[in-house]
């Protein structure tokens, strides 16, 4: 069952659309990314399913509610990181996270320590609970906003930019944090993101909006192999001669071949990379040929989504 | 509505603006030092002119304007007296209602417009906590602290009052009256809640601070008009007035916290983030 549905969700702000009609699913455990530019729109949609703005048109459920009945009990349940930290500065770190979590109703005293103890403790900034927001580093109040995000274990995350402003070590523990929560705990993760190497990573499925309108959504294995093209097989050879090209071509499963004779390296292209990659090496062999390297080439989500968005510009 | 979450509000509010000496200072400072030197002007001023001969005289044209019962209260006394009594316990009495004003417009304008100013705007209209409690938390934060300045403020002009007046008045403390007990814990409350649930009003509407704050000026002009009243005689804020002003404005507190979070939208505050 999804745990997030739109139907045609659009919101408008007077003759700007900056969502338009965007249906999407997210199951349980899943975490879907949110892709585009610059004002495409993923803020806008996290703020609608976060029930901070309403929709112009169209619907959307998140866990059990519908957005616009029942605000109240969507915002019980979600867990937001903002795009901003949003933090209180001349309050510590500490009184940040006892206010939100009462404000989102952990009113067990120890429940509540527990919780926020683990959490400053997981984000190594339990040393520093009672200095004040404002003299935290960038990659602090991040991580900060995300304990906050966090601090009433919410089934359903709707995090914007989580690793922005941290650096490589704590970006890697917010990532490996956001798949033991999808995999391990079940929680549901709409995460925005410029990060590509991080939806590539973390997302199960990922969707490509642009001026609020779906552009693409799929596996990002499939969007690199629908944006960026197929994968392809690159073989550096000891010493490349006419016949290994000439047997490469006639495999079953080659589609193209391009030879760099100066170079050694065969660039082939292969309906299905997984079965024909065992035979193009195989034939190659047997014509005699000494195999330095093999290695399949795929496109990256980064160059696919570039690919793809140069397109949609021109 | 669930009060705990108000105060909730109220006591994050309050911790923020207790380590801000810039919004601290001029609500305890101004105030305090009005009810100090105030009632040691009023006394003095008098007192120095009664010892020049002649050049005190008892005003009675403003007297005759005053009601009986003020009039009665003033007839055993002397010129010099008479000039205390009008200017501190009459004429002063309402100056009790900007106090609040005063003390709460620098908080109320700050309620929403600050955190915009701030970017932490978001992530509190992102919780759980519904639209009336926000508004009510927001109005405490600038009511609790305003009503205390102006309660300290008022146990210190009638300390200072009535220890300068002392030997004026022959050892009788003139200070509190009814009229002032019922102005400054029945008008002065009421009055400041509905300029405080206008001010945030107003602060949730507007882009920032300065903006929430010149606008909420003009509240001050009904205030003002009570004062300008009171000086000229036209009203006079005895027990009945005061009562049924603060009935009034009883009335208009809940009318203005309505309407407030009737207009409450968490998408208009969003939208005017700079």
């Amino acid at each position: 069952m999804s745990t997030i549905a739109t139907e045609d969700l659009t919101k408008s702000f007077n003759s700007l659309i900056a969502v338009d009609h965007l249906t999407f699913k997210v199951n349980e455990g899943e975490v879907f990314g949110l892709l585009g530019p610059n004002g495409a729109g993923k803020t806008t949609t996290i703020r609608l399913l976060a029930c901070l703005i309403s929709p112009s048109e169209g619907a959307a459920q998140v866990g059990r509610y519908n957005i616009s009945q029942h605000p109240l009990k969507i915002r019980e349940t979600v867990g937001i990181l903002t795009e901003n930290p949003s933090l209180y500065e001349r309050l510590t770190a500490q009184e940040n996270m006892d206010f939100f979590a009462e404000a989102y109703g952990l009113t067990n005293e120890q429940e509540k320590k527990d919780r926020i103890r683990e959490l400053l403790g997981f984000f190594d900034l339990w040393e520093r609970r009672n200095d004040k927001v404002a003299t935290f580093s960038k990659g602090m109040k991040q991580k900060l906003a995300i304990a906050r995000a966090l601090v009433h274990n919410p089934p359903i995350l709707f995090l914007d930019e989580p690793t922005a402003g941290l650096d490589p070590e704590s970006a890697k523990e917010v990532r490996d944090l956001m798949k033991r929560l999808s995999r391990h705990e079940k929680h549901t993760i709409l995460l925005c993101t410029h990060h590509l190497e991080d939806a590539e990573r973390l997302c199960h499925r990922v969707m490509i909006i642009n001026r609020g309108k779906n552009i693409i959504s799929g596996t990002p294995d499939e969007l690199r192999n629908r944006i960026g093209g197929q994968p392809k097989v690159h073989i550096n050879l000891r010493k490349l001669d006419s016949k290994m090209v000439e047997v490469t071509k006639r495999q079953s499963h080659v589609k193209q071949v391009n030879a760099d004779k100066a170079e050694s390296t065969l660039t082939i292209t292969l309906d299905d990379v997984n079965s024909g990659t065992p035979e193009v090496v195989k034939s190659i062999v047997d014509a005699g040929g000494l195999i330095l390297s093999v290695n399949v080439l795929r496109p990256s989500l980064e160059e696919a989504y570039l690919k793809l968005i140069k397109e949609i510009q021109k | 509505m669930r009060i705990q979450k108000a105060m909730l509000v109220f006591s994050k509010d309050w911790r923020e603006i207790r380590r801000n000496w810039q919004v601290i200072l001029p609500i305890v400072v101004v105030p305090l030092m009005m009810s100090v030197i105030l009632p040691m002007v009023l006394t003095i001023i008098p007192s120095i002119a009664a010892t020049q001969e002649g050049s005190l005289r008892r005003p009675e044209n403003l007297i005759n304007s005053l009601p009986v019962r003020v009039q009665e209260h003033l007839a055993w006394m002397n010129e010099q007296q008479v000039m205390i009594a009008i200017m501190a316990i009459y004429f002063f009495a309402p100056f009790f209602l900007i106090i609040p004003l005063m003390a709460s417009s620098v908080i109320s304008s700050d309620s929403f417009a600050g955190e915009k100013e701030r970017k932490t705007i978001e992530a509190l209209l992102a919780t759980p906590i519904s639209d009336g409690e926000l508004f009510l938390g927001k109005m405490l934060v600038s009511f609790i602290p305003s009503m205390i300045i102006t309660m300290i403020s008022f146990g210190v002009y009638t300390a200072v009052f009535d220890i300068m007046a002392y030997g004026i008045f022959n050892g009788m403390l003139l200070l509190p009256t009814i009229d002032w007990i019922l102005l400054i814990f029945g008008l002065a409350p009421t009055v400041a809640l509905a300029s405080i649930g206008l001010t945030v009003m107003i602060s949730a509407k507007v882009k920032g601070f300065r903006e929430a704050q010149q606008i909420s000026v003009i509240l001050l002009i009904p205030v003002l008009a009570l004062i300008f009243g009171q000086v000229t005689g036209a009203i006079i804020l005895g027990p009945i007035v005061i009562l049924a002003l603060a009935g009034l404005f009883l009335v208009i507190d809940l009318v203005v916290f309505r309407v407030g979070v009737k207009l409450f939208r968490r998408e208009e505050i969003l939208s005017k983030l700079s």
